[in-house]
């Protein structure tokens, strides 16, 4: 079912490539490696890949640079894959242009489903203006999200972050991006206004609140919205 | 001893020297002058016993050479002005030779004892003033608390007693002097006095200025003894030798303020010496552990997957070594991810980045993160209706109650119950791990939070470093974290942070 979708993997450890190379074509991937920055960088352009995934510590270009310059023209996925577990690491990568982030050691499990995620939001984006998970379906256009067929009483500032959040599904979105976008470029530092409107909204849309499947934590880092 | 200025000083020479002469000359003039109506009488004998008792108390009180001229005017005083014929040196009798010969040998004989005595006595009293000097010393000294201390008095000191100026020159801790060494008030020496310091230091004698040694230079340098070290070498700037009595004051001081500087330097040694072996015996501690723990995990990879390679199994051997190899790589994972939360704790680089955080979102995370190892437990999360945002770092709580929990689920039964809960009491974050495990025995109860420390008896499988994370990453936000016994079974934690209330202004709330 996966065919047509080729996968980038930048990183210098063989046993990695090795390892992703089993994994990814076990899934139907079609994977193509690159041991340094600079093959990646000339593979990226000669091959239109789905989705790239970059390892940071590279031995010729740091990744955070490989990352900048792949997002001059790249506007497919990126999902970053490094040992690198600081969160100065991880929000300047997401910053940057990552979609996702996953330190090593990794399940191959979870990388997979990332993958999975950050293709259909690549792919649905464009589409329609009704955004369906599950239970939950979220109208751009008209402003309304649905519960259950349940129209859901949201305050405006709840349905921003709502569609901002589901608009950029599988992508993990920093704490200070979602804050910018929502409230604009002063209260970057006001965390605890996005936490209180994400409790708000767990409420509203989660099955579970204190367990939620679709408005998803990333320690320290911000927020994912899982499809 | 006194430094003084050179006109006083001739001036006290003068006066000791000259005074005494004068006032001997002047009292027998003054006995002459008194008794010369007996000079015709029978009674002249009379004189002459004035004159010795006035010899007598002369002796006590002026040196030797005054008390000899002393003696010398009353004898040729007594024999020209009273024996007969008077007026001249001529003695008729033989029983006033006799008695001027006597006289004369009392005089002479009472001057030299009593200057002896009194020479012996000055000598006593100089002795007494040293030892009280000394004493005080010693005193001072032992008062000291530090090296610079000890330096400092002893500069003080020897200003005080000697009027040098004086510095010290102190090994490393390895015998070496020049560079290394210290130099008090960091005085420059030159090349060359450093040469000679490093020489007299080496050698154990004196070198510099009025030895034999260099003495063109302009300091003298003394070794400073030692028991066990030598600490170095004290550097003295003198106007003239000390000589006789005084050196071997000067010595002993010397060798007072040495074994002070010697007693602050073993001590410093020791000091180090410990701290080695602490940090010899945490190295040995974390190699053994790491070798054991690290081993165990990658035998059972290394195990399990060579016979999945090796042999062909049923499906479901094949999914149990499967199932061993992903466990054993998690444990494995824990080991590292400890070990370097224990470097960047040790190292002082850990960064607490405080923000704003949901404690649903961060017992969700810990819990979701060890949903397989709480699955047999029933676990009870309290957090209450109203409780604030508080202001932590996420990642470092996360793995605060990581360790915890996990811990619990290393020694509690199945089926038993791990609570978990928050709140917010005096502008402080409470949040309650507690186990209905095996608990801590009382007597170890204070050294849980202890580096390397593992209660005797308990199961293998940890490097005794997840409590001490657990401490260090509370105590980086300012928190306390605290461990008792359940009074029926099982131990629970409480871990305080200062945080405050998160400022909400209604502004920004929409209206609902």
């Amino acid at each position: 079912m996966n065919e047509n979708e080729t996968i980038l993997v930048i990183d210098d450890e063989l046993q990695i490539r090795r390892l992703l190379e089993i994994t990814l074509s076990a899934s139907g991937y079609k994977i193509v490696q690159s041991a340094t920055g600079k093959e990646g960088l000339v593979d990226a352009a000669t091959l239109h890949p789905s989705v790239i995934i970059l390892d940071l510590g590279l031995p010729d270009i740091d990744g955070h640079e490989i990352l900048k310059k792949l997002r001059e023209w790249y506007t497919k996925p990126v999902i970053v894959l490094s040992v690198r577990d600081s969160e100065k690491d991880i929000v300047s990568a997401l910053d940057n242009g990552a979609n996702d982030y996953l330190t090593k050691p990794f399940r191959s499990g979870e990388l997979l489903a990332r993958i999975r995620a950050a293709l259909r939001s690549a792919t649905e984006k464009s589409e329609s203006s009704i955004l369906v998970f599950d239970s939950l379906s979220i109208d751009l256009q008209n402003h309304t999200a649905r519960k259950n067929d349940e129209i859901l009483k949201l305050t405006s500032t709840e349905f921003m972050l709502l569609s901002l959040l589901a608009k950029n599904q599988g992508r993990v979105l920093t704490h200070q991006y979602i804050l910018k976008e929502i409230w604009g470029y002063g209260y970057t530092e006001q965390t605890q206004y996005l936490r209180v409107f994400v409790a708000q909204l767990r409420k509203k849309i989660e099955d579970n609140p204190s367990k939620p499947k679709l408005l998803i934590t990333v320690s320290g880092i911000g927020y994912r919205f899982e499809s | 001893m006194q430094n003084s200025s050179n006109q006083s000083y001739l001036f006290k020479i003068w006066r000791s020297a000259v005074i005494p002469y004068l006032l001997v000359v002047f009292i027998v003039f003054f006995i002459t002058l008194i008794c010369l109506p007996l000079a015709n009488t029978e009674r002249y004998y009379l004189v002459s016993y004035l004159l010795l008792f006035a010899l007598f108390i002369m002796a006590t009180l002026f040196r030797l050479g005054p008390v000899l001229l002393a003696a010398t005017l009353s004898s040729l005083a007594w024999n020209f002005f009273f024996i007969p014929p008077h007026n001249t040196f001529h003695i008729e009798k033989t029983d006033d030779i006799l008695m001027f010969v006597l006289f004369f040998s009392i005089a002479m004989l009472n001057g030299v004892l009593t200057t002896r005595i009194r020479r012996q006595e000055q000598l006593a009293r100089d002795r007494e003033l040293r030892t009280k000097v000394l004493f005080q010393l010693t005193q001072q000294l032992s008062k000291a608390g530090s090296i610079d201390e000890v330096l400092k008095i002893a500069v003080e000191e020897i200003n005080a007693q000697f009027g040098f100026t004086v510095f010290f020159i102190l090994q490393d801790g390895n015998n070496i002097l020049f560079q290394t060494g210290r130099l008090q008030k960091e005085k420059k020496l030159n090349t060359d006095e450093y040469n000679i310091a490093e020489w007299c230091f080496k050698n154990r004698t004196e070198a510099g200025a009025f030895t034999t040694n260099r003495s063109d230079l302009e300091y003298t340098f003394y070794p400073m003894p030692g028991t066990k070290v030598n600490p170095g070498v004290l550097a003295t700037k003198q106007e003239k030798p000390v000589a006789g009595e005084n050196r071997t004051f000067w010595l002993t001081f010397i060798t007072q303020i040495s074994n002070a500087i010697e007693r602050e330097f073993l001590a410093e040694m020791a000091t180090k010496a410990r701290f080695l072996d602490e940090s010899d015996r945490l190295y040995k501690t974390l190699f053994n552990s790491i070798s054991h723990e690290f081993r165990i995990p990658v035998a059972t990879i290394m195990g399990a997957s060579d016979s999945l390679l090796s042999s062909p199994h049923p499906a479901n051997i094949q999914s149990e070594l499967h199932n061993e190899i992903f466990t054993a790589s998690v444990r494995l994972n824990r080991l590292i991810e400890n070990l370097l939360n224990m470097s960047r704790l040790e190292s002082g680089q850990l960064s607490v980045s405080l923000d704003w955080c949901d404690i649903n979102d961060l017992f969700n995370k810990v819990l979701e993160d060890l949903s397989g190892e709480l699955e047999p437990f029933k676990v009870k999360v309290t957090i209450p209706e109203n409780m604030p945002l508080v202001k932590i770092d996420f990642g470092l709580m996360e793995q605060v109650l990581y360790n915890l929990l996990f811990n619990a689920t290393q020694y509690s039964a199945p089926l038993t119950k791990i609570e978990l809960s928050s709140a917010h009491q005096n502008d402080e974050l409470v949040i309650e791990i507690a186990d209905r495990g095996t608990g801590f025995p009382d007597s170890t109860i204070e050294k849980v939070f202890t580096k390397f420390y593992r209660v005797d008896g308990t199961k293998t499988g940890g490097l005794g470093l997840g409590l001490s994370i657990v401490k260090g990453f509370v105590e980086a936000h300012s928190g306390i974290i605290t461990v008792e016994n359940r009074k029926t079974a099982g131990a629970r934690f409480i871990i305080r942070i200062p945080t405050e209330k998160p400022d909400i202004k209604n502004l920004f709330l929409d209206n609902e």
